[in-house]
C-alpha cells in the first residue's frame, strides 16, 4: 500500500479487482486498470456493459462489492467523500439548472465545492472566456442551444480544478462542429495536467483518446492505445476494433 | 374507432402499470368511503364534562348521575377548586365544567330558583352550542322530575313528536356517501385527466401523438375514456359500499341515478380538459384542478358545510358549482325516492353542454 | 461547512422566485385558500328553513312560532295549508324542518294535558338535520319550561312579593291536598337554572376554531408538497446526481433542500396569521414564540414526509399522488372537520400516529385558549417523536441512495 501512495504523482486512477454485484447480476466483474496523470482515457463499451456502474464507483457514489480503487491517490471505499473533492463529473444529461442563468449555474457549482466567492468570480470569468460564453453570461440556461449547454456543463464540472474529470457520454446529441470544439477544450485541460476519464458511444472520438479500454459484460476485454489496438486487430478504425472484440461474445 | 381504442388502451396501461395511479384511482376512493362512513359523525358523543362540586350532597350527585346516564356525557374530571378550571380547558380535558355552589341543596328547597354555573369552552363554537343544548336538556329533565315528585305533574306542557324523514337514525353515512361519490368523480375526471394530459405535454409525447393521423376528437375521447370508466367504476363501488356496508337505502331508481351521474361525469371531464388546455406542467395542472374543481366540490357544494350558513357571495358561487345540484339530486334520488328534477337537471345538462363545447373548442385551437 | 448550504439555499430561492407558477402557488393561492376556507368552512347553522302549519291559531301557538322565528336559527319559508303540504316541502327540499301545531294546542297547554306539536326533519342531510333538530327542540323546550314554571307558580301560589326565606314556614293545606305526594316541608319549587358562560369565544364563532386548522393545512401544503417536488424535480433533471458527486454531505444537501421551505412556511404562517387576525379578527391569546416553536417541530414532520416521499418517487406526479394520498387521510383524521372523540375507538387509536392531529390541537389551544408550554406538551412530545422518526427515516433513505 505504501508504494501505491507514493505513486500518486504519476497515477491518477488505479483500479484493482473492482467488482460490483446487484443481487446475482455482476455489473462490474473484477476489473484492473491504471490511468496516468494527464492522460485522456477512453472507457468504451456497449450499453449495459457496466461503464456507468464503474464510473459511479470511482466517483464515490456507489459502494464496490469487492476489490478497490484509488482516485487521485484516495481510497474510494474508505474516503468516498474525499474523492468527491478531487474529481469533476459531467453526465450526458448536462445536469444544469435551466431556470438559472449561465453565471448563476457557475456560481452555484463553485459554491457547493466550497470555493470562496472571489475565487468563483475570478475563475468564472476565465472559464466563460475560454468556453466562448462571455456574451451569454446572463442568459437563462434553458434557452441555450445544446452545444452551449454542453460547454457550460463542462465549465461547471472543472471550476473547482479537479484532478480527475469523469465525462459520461459528454457529447450525446451534439453536432459534429460542437463536438470538435469540445474535444479541443478537453485537450487543453489535459495539457494542464487534468486526467480525463471519458465514456463515449462515438468510435471516432475514441481515436482522440491516449488510451482506451473496451468493456463488455462487466469485464475489460481490450486495453491499449488506439493505434496499437487497430494494429493488433489489423483494422483501420476503432469502430472495427469494437465490432471485432464485442461481437463474438454477443453471439 | 380503432385509433380511439389504441389511445384508450395506452392510457389504461399507464394507469394500471403505475401502482400509485391505481392507488389514487381505486384504493383511495374505497378507503375514503369506508373512513368517512365510519369516522364521520356529526353527533357529539362522549362529551367530556368536568365537575366542581362544592356541595357534595345527594342532590348534586343525582344531578351528575342523571347527566351521565343520558349516554352523551362522560364525567372526565373532578375538580376541587376554581383555579383548576382554566388549565383543564387549555389542556382540553373537558368541554364544559359544571359548578354546584356550596348551598346548592339548601337553595333547592329554599329559593324559587337555584342556580348552577356551567362554564363552557367556546373555542369550538358549534360544539359548545351543542353541549350547552345537551346540558340544558338534562336540567330540564331534572326539573321535570322534581315537578313530578313535588306536584304530581308527569308530562311536559308541550311535547314534541319528532320524526326524522328519509334517514330516521340520522346516520351520517347516508348523506356522506352521495357527496363522496361526487367528490371522487370530480377527482378522477378533472384532476387525473388534466394531470395525465399535462404529463404528455411535458414529456413531449403529446406532439408525438399529434403528428400521427389521429384527429383531435379522437385524441380527446381516447384519453378521457379510461378516466370515465374508472370514475363510473368508483361511483358504483361507493354506492355499493354505501348500500351493503353502511345500509344506505336506495329509494329511487338506479336508472335516474346513473343518468344524472353520467351528466356529472361529463362536466367533470370537460373541466379536466379545460384545465389541461391551460396548464403546461403537471404542477400547475394539479393546483388548478384543486382550486377549480376539488375544493369547491368539497367546501361549497353543501357536501359537509351548509350553504345557508355561508356569506352571500359564496352562496352565489355555490350556485355555479355543478356538485351543488348533483348532490341535491342524488341525495333526493337515494334517500327521498324523488327521481325527476326538471330545474336542477336542466341546469346540469346546460352546464355540461356548455363545458363540453368550450373544452373541445379550446383543445382544437391549441392543437392547430 | 455552512457556505455550500448557503449556495444551495440561494439557488433554491432563485428558482422559486423565477417561476411564475411557483410565485402564485406560494404567495397568492394560500391567501385565496384562507379566504374561501375561512368563509366556507363554517359549521354554524343559520337560517334553518322551517315550514309551519298552525291549525290552532291562538296566542299560545303564535308565541311558539315567534319564539322560533325570532331565534337566530330559523327562517320561515312557508306557512303550509295542510299536513300533506308540509311533507311536500321536505320532499322538494324547500324546507329543512316542518312544524305542525294541531288544533287544541293551547287548550291542552292550559289544562296541563300535555300539548303536542309534530316536528318533522329532513334527515337526508344529517349534518343539518341533527342540529336543526337540536335547535328546534331547544326552542320548544324553552317554551315548555316557561309554561311549566308558570304552572308551578300558579299551583303553589306563593305570593310573589314574599322572599323565599319567609315562605319557609308557610303551609298551604290546599296544595297538599291537590298533590298528595308532596313532602310537607317543601314549600318551594325545586327548580334548577343553569347559568352558562362561554370561555375563549363567547360569541361561539365557529370560524375562530376553523382558521387555526386552515393555517396548519397551508403550511403543510407548502412544506410537504414543495419539498417533495423540489427534490424529485432535481432527480428528473439529473442535477441530483451532479450534486451527489460533489463533496456536499447528505446533511448539507438535506439542509439546503429543506431550509428554504422552512423559511417559506414561516413566512406563509406569519402572513396568514396576520391576515386572519386583521381580517377575521381571530384572537391570538397565547404566545407567538411558543407557536413558532411548535411550528418548527411540525415542520420537522412535514419536511421529513416530503423528503421521504422524494426518495420513493421518480416523477413529480408520483410524489404529488403520494403526498396527496397521505394528506387526505391525515386531514380527515385530524379533528379538523370532525371531532376525534366522535370516531370509533379503533380509528381514534389510529389517529395517535397522525401528526396533524397534534398540531391542530396545539395551534387551536395557543390561538384561542392561550395554552402555555406545559399545556401543549402532551401534544408536542408525540409530534416530536413522530417528526424525529420520519425525518431520520428520510435521512437514512436519502443517504442510502447516495451510497
Amino acid at each position: 500500500m505504501a508504494s501505491l501512495e507514493q505513486n500518486t504523482d504519476n497515477t491518477a486512477v488505479l483500479i484493482q479487482n473492482l467488482t460490483r454485484k446487484f443481487g446475482k447480476f455482476v455489473a462490474v466483474d473484477n476489473i484492473n486498470l491504471t490511468v496516468s496523470r494527464g492522460e485522456i482515457f477512453g472507457f468504451l463499451g456497449a450499453n449495459g456493459a457496466g461503464k456507468t456502474t464503474a464510473i459511479r464507483m470511482l466517483c464515490g457514489i456507489l459502494r464496490s462489492s469487492g476489490g478497490n480503487a484509488w482516485v487521485a491517490g484516495i481510497d474510494i471505499n474508505k474516503k468516498p467523500e474525499l474523492v468527491k473533492r478531487k474529481i469533476g463529473y459531467m453526465s450526458q444529461k448536462f445536469s444544469l439548472y435551466n431556470d438559472l442563468t449561465i453565471s448563476e449555474n457557475l456560481t452555484f457549482y463553485g459554491g457547493i465545492y466550497g470555493l470562496k466567492r472571489k475565487v468563483i468570480s475570478q475563475r468564472s470569468r476565465d472559464l466563460l472566456d475560454r468556453l466562448k460564453l462571455v456574451g451569454f453570461r446572463n442568459r437563462m440556461t434553458g434557452a441555450l442551444p445544446l452545444g452551449y449547454k454542453q460547454r457550460l456543463a463542462l465549465g461547471c464540472s472543472v471550476l473547482h480544478r479537479p484532478r480527475v474529470l469523469f465525462l459520461d457520454e459528454p457529447t450525446g446529441g451534439v453536432d459534429p462542429v460542437a463536438r470538435r470544439e469540445f474535444w479541443d477544450l478537453i485537450y487543453e485541460l489535459s495539457d494542464q495536467g487534468t486526467t480525463i476519464f471519458v465514456t463515449t458511444h462515438y468510435m471516432d472520438e475514441a481515436e482522440y483518446c491516449n488510451r482506451v479500454s473496451i468493456m463488455d459484460q462487466g469485464r475489460i476485454i481490450a486495453l491499449g492505445k488506439p493505434t496499437e489496438l487497430k494494429q493488433e486487430h489489423n483494422v483501420k478504425t476503432m469502430q472495427e476494433v469494437f465490432f471485432d472484440v464485442v461481437q463474438p461474445v454477443i453471439t | 374507432m380503432k385509433r380511439i381504442l389504441a389511445i384508450a388502451r395506452k392510457e389504461f396501461l399507464h394507469i394500471l402499470r403505475d401502482p400509485r395511479s391505481l392507488a389514487v384511482s381505486i384504493l383511495m376512493p374505497l378507503m375514503m368511503v369506508l373512513l368517512y362512513g365510519f369516522a364521520i359523525d356529526m353527533d357529539l358523543k362522549n362529551i367530556r364534562v368536568g365537575v366542581l362540586d362544592f356541595n357534595r350532597s345527594a342532590e348534586s350527585r343525582s344531578f351528575i348521575n342523571e347527566m351521565v346516564s343520558s349516554g352523551f356525557i362522560v364525567e372526565s374530571a373532578r375538580l376541587s377548586n376554581r383555579k383548576e378550571i382554566e388549565p383543564g380547558f387549555r389542556q382540553n380535558k373537558y368541554r364544559a365544567v359544571i359548578i354546584f355552589p356550596a348551598d346548592f341543596s339548601l337553595s333547592l328547597v329554599k329559593d324559587p330558583v337555584t342556580q348552577i354555573q356551567i362554564i363552557l369552552d367556546g373555542a369550538d363554537g358549534t360544539s359548545a352550542a351543542t353541549v350547552a343544548n345537551y346540558l340544558n336538556a338534562v336540567t330540564s329533565r331534572i326539573n321535570l322530575s322534581y315537578a313530578k315528585e313535588d306536584f304530581g305533574l308527569d308530562i311536559l306542557p308541550i311535547e314534541t313528536r319528532t320524526r326524522v324523514l328519509f334517514n330516521p337514525e340520522l346516520r351520517s353515512a347516508h348523506f356522506i356517501v352521495p357527496g363522496l361519490a361526487a367528490l371522487i368523480m370530480m377527482m378522477i375526471c378533472a384532476l387525473l385527466t388534466s394531470i395525465a394530459i399535462a404529463r404528455e405535454k411535458e414529456t413531449g409525447t403529446m406532439e408525438q401523438i399529434l403528428t400521427t393521423p389521429v384527429v383531435a376528437p379522437q385524441v380527446i375521447i381516447g384519453k378521457i375514456f379510461p378516466y370515465m370508466v374508472i370514475a363510473a367504476l368508483d361511483a358504483t363501488l361507493i354506492f355499493l359500499v354505501g348500500k351493503f356496508v353502511f345500509g344506505v337505502p336506495m329509494n329511487g331508481s338506479w336508472f335516474a341515478l346513473a343518468g344524472y351521474s353520467l351528466i356529472f361525469i361529463l362536466i367533470a371531464l370537460s373541466l379536466g380538459l379545460l384545465i389541461s388546455s391551460v396548464a403546461k406542467t403537471q404542477q400547475v395542472a394539479l393546483i388548478a384542478a384543486l382550486m377549480i374543481t376539488l375544493l369547491p366540490t368539497l367546501l361549497l357544494s353543501g357536501f359537509i358545510f351548509p350553504i345557508a350558513s355561508m356569506p352571500a357571495v359564496l352562496q352565489y358561487v355555490s350556485r355555479v358549482i355543478p356538485a351543488t345540484y348533483y348532490l341535491e339530486i342524488i341525495r333526493g334520488i337515494i334517500l327521498k325516492g324523488v327521481n325527476w328534477y326538471p330545474r336542477m337537471g336542466g341546469i346540469l345538462t346546460g352546464m355540461s353542454l356548455f363545458l363540453i363545447i368550450l373544452a373541445i373548442k379550446r383543445f382544437k385551437t391549441r392543437l392547430d | 461547512m455552512i457556505a455550500p448550504v448557503l449556495y444551495l439555499i440561494r439557488k433554491e430561492f432563485l428558482q422559486i422566485f423565477r417561476d411564475h407558477a411557483m410565485r402564485g402557488i406560494i404567495f397568492v393561492v394560500p391567501l385565496i385558500q384562507l379566504m374561501i376556507f375561512s368563509y366556507a368552512v363554517t359549521t354554524d347553522l343559520k337560517d334553518i328553513r322551517i315550514a309551519i302549519l298552525d291549525n290552532d291559531k291562538t296566542i299560545a301557538s303564535r308565541n311558539l312560532i315567534s319564539a322560533l322565528v325570532e331565534s337566530d336559527y330559523f327562517k320561515l319559508v312557508s306557512t303550509a295549508p295542510n299536513p300533506k303540504h308540509l311533507r311536500h316541502n321536505l320532499l322538494t327540499s324547500d324546507a329543512d324542518v316542518t312544524l305542525w301545531i294541531p288544533l287544541g294546542f293551547s287548550e291542552d297547554l292550559a289544562t296541563g294535558n300535555g300539548a303536542q306539536v309534530a316536528l318533522n326533519v329532513d334527515g337526508s342531510n344529517s349534518s343539518i338535520a341533527l342540529r336543526a333538530l337540536g335547535y328546534t327542540e331547544a326552542v320548544v323546550r324553552l317554551q315548555a319550561m316557561k309554561s311549566l314554571e308558570s304552572f308551578i307558580q300558579a299551583s303553589i301560589t306563593i305570593p310573589s312579593n314574599q322572599t323565599p326565606s319567609t315562605n319557609w314556614d308557610l303551609q298551604d293545606e290546599d296544595q297538599i291536598a291537590t298533590s298528595p305526594r308532596i313532602v310537607p316541608q317543601i314549600m318551594n319549587p325545586r327548580l334548577i337554572e343553569p347559568v352558562m358562560r362561554f370561555f375563549y369565544n363567547p360569541t361561539l364563532e365557529s370560524r375562530y376554531y376553523m382558521i387555526p386548522g386552515i393555517l396548519v393545512l397551508l403550511i403543510t401544503l407548502i412544506s410537504a408538497f414543495l419539498t417533495g417536488m423540489a427534490v424529485v424535480k432535481e432527480k428528473e433533471l439529473g442535477t441530483l446526481e451532479q450534486l451527489m458527486v460533489s463533496p456536499l454531505t447528505p446533511a448539507q444537501l438535506i439542509a439546503g433542500k429543506t431550509i428554504p421551505f422552512v423559511v417559506l412556511a414561516y413566512f406563509e404562517l406569519a402572513v396568514a396569521t396576520t391576515f386572519a387576525i386583521l381580517w377575521f379578527k381571530l384572537p391570538l391569546v397565547g404566545s407567538i414564540p411558543l407557536l413558532a416553536l411548535c411550528a418548527l417541530v411540525y415542520l420537522l414532520v412535514t419536511l421529513g414526509v416530503g423528503l421521504l416521499v422524494s426518495t420513493i418517487s421518480n416523477t413529480q406526479q408520483q410524489a404529488m399522488f403520494t403526498v396527496w394520498f397521505f394528506l387526505i387521510f391525515g386531514i380527515l383524521m385530524s379533528g379538523f372537520f370532525f371531532p376525534i372523540e366522535n370516531m370509533p375507538v379503533i380509528i381514534q387509536k389510529i389517529t395517535v400516529i397522525n401528526p396533524l392531529r397534534y398540531f391542530i390541537e396545539i395551534i387551536r389551544g395557543i390561538f384561542l385558549r392561550g395554552a402555555t408550554f406545559d399545556d401543549v406538551l402532551p401534544n408536542l412530545l408525540p409530534m416530536l417523536v413522530i417528526g424525529l422518526v420520519i425525518f431520520s427515516a428520510a435521512i437514512m433513505r436519502f443517504r442510502k441512495r447516495t451510497k
